[in-house]
């Protein structure tokens, strides 16, 4: 029994961390891959809907971690990014794939199809035979 | 519990207190265009809903402002800005750090920096100086105050293009978007904040200053180059066009004897090794210069 609330914290604090290093690793793939998807430029805060309409549960990835990724995906030239006033405020930065961006989101789709095959091979205990 | 857009705009600050000033301002740039974004919407479909109702809920899906300041440091820590590839770690010989100056990206875009100041010189200041003037003079009719604000909001602006140009060929973090004012400050806030920020006047500081600056980076680099260059290619002048090496210092000519010149060749090659290393300091020193004058320290 988890009588103390010592280990459910604990247990929870792992669980935490766990969860952010698996989504710091792939929030770079979901950011290019939704805008390889966009007909149109899109800014912050649209993407940041898109990923909320498509998480089932709560969001996994917090919308004010995406800036950062996104601003780093500029400046390695896979997204380029332009500034419009906008009605409603502050000026918005709108963000667009790069050429770069389209190549590199191929071979990352493709680096994460045999990641995740692996994984579930793994966890569903396939290939752990004795004699295959 | 945070509840207006403001709040969470300070607190994320505080967070980010110590970090870059460059830094700072994307970050709340970015924080601001979302929860601005936000709020519009959540008040839409809400009408009778305040700030302080939508901001809670819109702050917790945005991350608390320790978690946004952290992966901003972590994004700036992987980042090195500009042409920020710096040439090998590590121990390496005396000579090796002499000339290998020359495989510094740095050092050559300091250089080009330092050429290009003139002209980037010239252009701010007569545009200084003519809107300084044309708005101080139509000052006593009521037209001069619009060409003011217009005069000193193209001062902003010149201020963000040239942090842009620091950052590329200096390597110095500059701002890398517009500063915008708060969507609550009205029509007459925003223009009398435009005349009270240390920014406005450090920027047009700049742009006259800019001016002597360039004159004399210019010809700083253009006369050490031009000497170095002379010096390496005296064997040429000298034996295939049958120039003589002649060095005028005052009213006094000098002419170099024959078996002086391949002396002067290495001279010429130091002076030029030398002339790199210059660059790169002085452009250390005109990036933290620029970053003064041209970043705004209410983001600290």
């Amino acid at each position: 029994m988890w009588g103390k609330n010592k280990d459910l914290d604990q247990i929870e604090s792992a669980d935490r961390k766990f969860q952010k290093e698996l989504v710091s690793g792939v929030a770079a793939l979901v950011l290019l891959s939704i805008l390889g998807e966009a007909t149109e430029p899109m800014y912050g805060y649209q993407i940041a809907k898109v990923i909320d309409g498509q998480a089932e549960e709560a969001p996994v990835l917090k919308q004010g971690a995406l800036y950062p990724v996104l601003r780093s995906l500029e400046s390695s030239g896979l997204l380029e990014s332009h500034v419009e006033p906008s009605v409603s405020g502050p000026p918005r930065r709108y963000y667009r794939i790069t050429e770069a961006g389209q190549t590199t989101l191929a071979r990352w789709t493709a680096m994460w199809d045999q990641l995740r095959t692996f994984v579930d091979t793994v966890m569903k205990g396939e290939g752990h035979g004795q004699d295959g | 519990m945070v509840r207006t857009v403001d709040e969470y705009l300070r607190l994320l600050r505080q967070e980010l207190d110590g970090s870059d000033p460059a830094v700072i301002q994307d970050a709340l740039a970015d924080a601001e265009e979302h929860f601005r974004g936000a709020l519009a919407q959540a008040l839409n479909g809400s009408p009778g809903a305040s700030e302080a109702d939508v901001v809670p809920a819109i702050a917790e899906k945005y991350g608390s402002p320790q978690e946004i300041a952290a992966a901003y440091r972590q994004m700036e820590a992987r980042l090195s800005p500009g042409l920020g590839r710096r040439t090998h770690a590590g121990p390496r010989s005396v000579f090796y750090r002499f000339f290998g100056v020359f495989a510094d990206l740095r050092a050559w875009a300091a250089l080009l920096y330092f050429v290009l100041s003139l002209a980037t010189g010239i252009a701010y200041f007569t545009w200084a100086v003519t809107g300084l003037s044309l708005s101080l003079g139509l000052l006593v009719l009521i037209v001069g105050l619009p060409v003011a604000v217009l005069f000193l909001l193209s001062v902003r602006g010149i201020a963000f293009i040239e942090g842009r140009l620091v950052e590329a060929l200096l390597g110095v973090r500059m701002p890398r978007r517009p500063r915008f004012s708060n969507e609550k400050t009205g029509f007459w806030q925003r223009i009398r904040d435009l005349f009270t920020q240390r920014i406005t006047w450090t920027a047009l500081a700049y742009c006259i200053l800019q001016l002597g600056l360039g004159i004399f980076y210019f010809s700083l680099f253009t006369g050490l180059i031009g000497m170095a260059v002379y010096f390496i290619a005296l064997p040429i002048t000298v034996f295939a066009f049958d120039m003589p090496a002649y060095i005028v210092i005052g009213d006094t000519e000098y002419q170099a004897v024959t078996w002086a010149i391949p002396f002067l060749v290495v001279l010429g090659v130091l002076l030029l090794t030398a002339t790199m290393h210059l660059a790169r300091l002085m452009g250390r020193g005109h990036g933290a210069l620029a970053k003064l004058m041209l970043v705004n320290d209410k983001a600290r």
